[in-house]
């Protein structure tokens, strides 16, 4: 069984950068595990890769889907937190802890650096089939590798750029620096002040004096001469080294541009191994939603408090996200929901703590209350939905709270339904207007929130909306500003500042 | 410097050339070869004409994209039988426009294009007081010929780049184009950085102070060393913009960082109104040296190294130029060609540089009459000076070229051992 599924899916044809070499066969001949060892060995020499050439060896389907997964996770959390426009240093410690968790990249362990590699290989296939995503692969791709150098040892700094082999890595002379001393101070002045905290005039100018400059065509730093970061002159840019970390993610960015694309015109011949594109496929639908995310701690923000009452008072409710509380509207509205609705709100109440009975109590009151259904009718046609939901009928599974991912993959809503995605199921006016009145954003912020819908990120506009309405990032801990991508998260965070908050007070 | 009264070049309709004029200067006196050669870069046909896109615009607001052409005689045909109001030049594709309906739109790339960037004076307007709209005289065109010199300086000093000129829009504004090959190669995030790089001034908004970081970067030091001597002539001198209170409370007050000066200064030039640009400049001082009380001397420095500050970014934010951003931000963007008739105004769009005015542009309706009396002879026309200064640029452009062409081959021959 295990057998049947391993695969030799990574050998260099299917990665695309050597396509030209033995037709036909899959897996490139017998490399020994010691040899493997040496190859990652090599390949991690300075803790970082640059991932120029396609892996070697074999991993197993599994190995394939999870690792491809895990790595997911973190660019998704990247590419949030890029979209909520976090600086380098908040995104540090946002994505630091999955890093460690999912893709340690500090250690010697062979799988650990395999997993990293592959991962990456893998990911180039899934999102090389178009420019977005290309351009958003690159971009999270290329914040990681940021992200993990400034994580590193300043030795291991040097030696990763030493092993880059980097054109146009030349220091400019003494003579050179001398001459230009004036104007490569007042340039990098400021950035020595706010980046690298040398408040003091002094220090500045020592650090000035120690610090060597590399002298590039000005389209490398493209982004320093913009800001003007960097000084230039004829065409050439002078870069102070503290600021080579951007030169390096310029070059990795080009490099990975191109090897997209490479990789996109081969991939044709992919087709030959049915069982990768599937993954494949719904790897890279899967990054444009939303991520992996399982919570199985869900409830413990609300231990005892949710019953068929207390669901309705103003302090539950306004922890909900937008979906559940269009579902309760909806609710409320009509005295019942059809069969999308009631599962997705059902589910998410469970999530949020309410036991069976409670559960069966509030579905029987919403559904009755309206005089148009009576207790009998309920419970002959109603009781049994409830009842199994929680799994105390029929094959008596455990059903999860649905995430965002899953709410947004099911058939959207028709007339008359209140299942979903608000965020990408209403039109423009309504959601503006729920924004702008429902929940007092400020034109800015409603704009802010229709730029993502607009880029169908559908949870990327929760999470802002989540932050606007919760004080802003400043009031929450920072570890706690990861992406939301399930309506049951959102709750429990709402709930949990809006305690601390009662508790402050108090 | 003498200045010529509020000569305007209005824009009353009526006042542009009919289309039988147009197509009079299309057939007699439009330089087309050398046009074809500078976006061509070359006199034989390449490429980069080729699968240029030119897009033409119509008296009746139709507007056509995807044209191309193979060869000056086609493009000079073309031109003539469509007789546009005026033509814009756009990208050089992968493929030629003109195939545009055969092949798919998503198939069509824009690889390269010049780097161009554009002015204009409704931009300096809040600072412009001898004239407003569509008008312009010597007095305000200054603005423009400055901000041509802050550019070139830039373009040169910094980017290196070496080819490039700037052309008239007919009315009020002018155009740089910039043929470097390296500057035809930057992609649009690259262009954008550019852009961002010159752009120093975002908004030229009243009320916001500029507040720059210090020390300046060596491109706003050099700027402010080329538009201060120019600050006390152009601003405080001739459009005098502060002598109106309200605007000096709005735009000059707003600049400056200290609280209790402002207040002071707004309780002086309220209770003696209508004084002069020059003079409230100078109030500056002279009551933060009398009014205010400084605790200690040191303070007193940190005090007026600020208040200088502050007047060294208020030169910037009314006199540096500021770049449109759509027209330069991406490849793909079309701008009016060179020579081309401004239809409002009659004028034609000339190559300039730091010494022109309006008024020096030649205009269609003199053009036919010096025909007439000369016997035909474009060489006897006042736009034949524009012509040869045209002409040397395109040689410039070629002669580059053609030796980066050499280079690159040599350097193809070297690498292949
Ligand atoms: S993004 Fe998720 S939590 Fe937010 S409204 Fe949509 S489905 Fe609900
Ligand atoms: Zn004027």
């Amino acid at each position: 069984m295990f057998r049947q599924s391993k695969r030799r899916v990574a050998n260099r044809r299917n990665f695309g950068d050597q396509v030209s070499r033995t037709p036909g066969k899959f897996i490139l001949n017998g490399i020994t595990s010691e040899e493997e060892k040496q190859l990652y060995q090599s390949l991690y020499e300075s803790k970082l890769s640059f991932y120029e050439v396609p892996p070697k060896g074999e991993i197993t389907l599994e190995q394939f889907e999870l690792w491809a997964i895990d790595r997911l996770k973190v660019l998704l959390e990247i590419e949030s937190c890029v979209q909520r426009n976090k600086t380098a240093k908040e995104i540090e410690i946002i994505v630091k802890p999955l890093l460690q968790k999912l893709l340690p990249f500090t250690t010697e362990d062979l799988q650990d650096r395999k997993k990293d590699y592959y991962s990456h290989f893998i990911l180039r296939l899934c999102f090389c089939r178009s420019k977005e995503l290309r351009e958003k692969f690159i971009r999270s791709e290329t914040m990681l590798l940021k992200l993990r150098f400034n994580m590193m040892t300043s030795r291991d700094q040097a030696k990763f750029v030493q092993t880059l082999n980097l054109p146009f890595l030349q220091f400019i002379s003494d003579e050179e620096k001398e001459q230009l001393s004036t104007q490569l101070y007042q340039t990098i002045s400021s950035s020595l002040q706010f980046q690298l905290n040398l408040t003091d005039e002094t220090a500045r100018r020592q650090y000035f004096e120690q610090e060597k400059f590399i002298k590039l065509p000005f389209e490398s730093v493209i982004e320093l001469v913009g800001a003007r970061q960097v000084f230039i002159k004829k065409g050439y840019a002078y870069l102070p080294q503290f600021q080579q970390l951007n030169h390096i993610a310029n070059e990795f960015a080009n490099m990975l541009s191109l090897a997209l694309t490479k990789t996109y015109q081969t991939i044709p011949r992919l087709n030959e191994d049915d069982r990768l594109l599937p993954i494949l496929h719904h790897l890279s639908t899967g990054y444009t939603i939303t991520n992996f995310q399982q919570h199985d701690q869900f409830g413990q923000a609300s231990q005892g408090e949710i019953n068929a009452k207390s669901v309705y008072s103003s302090a539950i409710q306004e922890n909900f996200p937008l979906c559940a509380k269009n579902l309760m509207s909806g609710l409320k509205e009509n005295h019942h929901l059809r069969y999308q609705g009631r599962q997705q709100l059902s589910f998410f109440l469970k999530g949020i703590g309410m036991d069976v009975d409670e559960a069966l109590q509030f579905w029987s009151d919403a559904f009755t209350s309206g005089g148009q259904m009576t207790q009998e009718k309920f419970n002959k046609e109603y009781r049994y939905n409830f009842r199994h939901n929680y799994g105390l009928e029929g094959n008596r599974i455990n059903y999860k709270p649905w995430d965002c991912r899953t709410i947004l993959s099911r058939p959207r809503p028709s007339r008359g339904e209140y299942h979903g995605c608000p965020y990408r199921d209403w039109n423009v006016d309504k959601l503006t207007l729920e924004l702008s009145q429902g929940m007092s954003l400020n034109p800015s912020q409603v704009t802010s929130v229709l730029d993502s819908v607009q880029r169908t990120e559908y949870t990327i506009a929760c999470t802002k909306v989540f932050e606007m309405t919760h004080g802003g990032s400043a009031n929450t801990e920072i570890n706690d500003q990861s992406h939301i991508a399930h309506p049951n998260l959102y709750y429990e965070r709402s709930r949990q500042l809006q305690k601390k908050a009662g508790a402050a007070i108090k | 410097m003498t200045t010529s009264v509020a000569q305007t070049s209005e824009s009353k309709p009526g006042n542009g050339p009919s289309t039988s004029d147009m197509q009079y200067y299309y057939q007699y006196l439009y330089p087309f070869k050398p046009i074809f050669t500078w976006l061509n870069h070359s006199p034989k046909p390449g490429r980069d004409m080729i699968n240029r896109e030119l897009a033409m615009a119509f008296r009746s607001g139709a507007y056509k994209r995807y044209n191309s052409f193979d060869s000056v005689q086609e493009f000079k045909n073309q031109i003539q039988r469509a007789n546009p109001d005026r033509f814009e030049i756009g990208a050089i594709y992968n493929k030629p426009p003109r195939n545009m309906d055969s092949i798919l739109k998503a198939e069509m790339k824009p690889l390269e294009k010049e780097v161009v960037f554009d002015i204009d004076m409704d931009d300096y307007d809040s600072y412009r007081t001898c004239c407003s709209g569509a008008s312009v005289c010597s007095k305000c065109w200054k603005f423009i010929s400055l901000a041509m010199k802050v550019i070139n300086v830039a373009l040169v000093e910094d980017f290196g780049y070496e080819d490039f000129i700037w052309v008239f829009s007919g009315r009020r504004g002018a155009h740089c184009w910039v043929s470097d090959k390296r500057s035809r190669l930057l992609s649009d995030i690259q262009r954008r950085s550019v852009l961002d790089y010159m752009n120093v001034v975002r908004e030229r908004n009243l009320d916001k102070r500029l507040n720059l970081k210090r020390p300046y970067h060596p491109h706003l030091t050099r700027s402010l060393d080329i538009l201060k001597p120019y600050f006390v002539e152009i601003i405080l001198r001739e459009q005098d913009p502060w002598r109106d209170d309200d605007m000096a409370f709005g735009s000059l007050l707003t600049g400056l960082h200290d609280k209790n000066l402002i207040e002071v200064l707004k309780r002086y030039w309220k209770s003696n109104p209508r004084r002069s640009s020059e003079q409230k400049w100078s109030d500056i001082d002279a009551l933060a040296a009398s009014q205010l009380k400084h605790p200690s001397s040191s303070k007193k420095t940190d005090f007026f190294n600020k208040l200088h500050e502050c007047k060294e970014d208020l030169v910037l934010a009314t006199l540096y130029p500021k770049l449109d951003v759509e027209v330069t931000k991406q490849t793909i963007h079309l701008l009016k060609a060179p020579f081309c008739i401004h239809p409002a105004t009659g004028n034609v769009c000339v190559p300039i540089n730091e010494t022109f005015i309006p008024s020096n542009a030649p205009k269609l309706i003199e053009l036919q009459r010096e025909m007439e009396a000369n016997g035909n002879k474009v060489e006897n026309t006042s736009l034949q000076p524009f012509l040869d200064q045209f002409q040397q640029f395109v040689n410039q452009v070629t002669r580059k070229e053609l030796a980066s062409a050499k280079r690159e081959r040599e350097d193809d021959v070297d690498s292949q051992f």
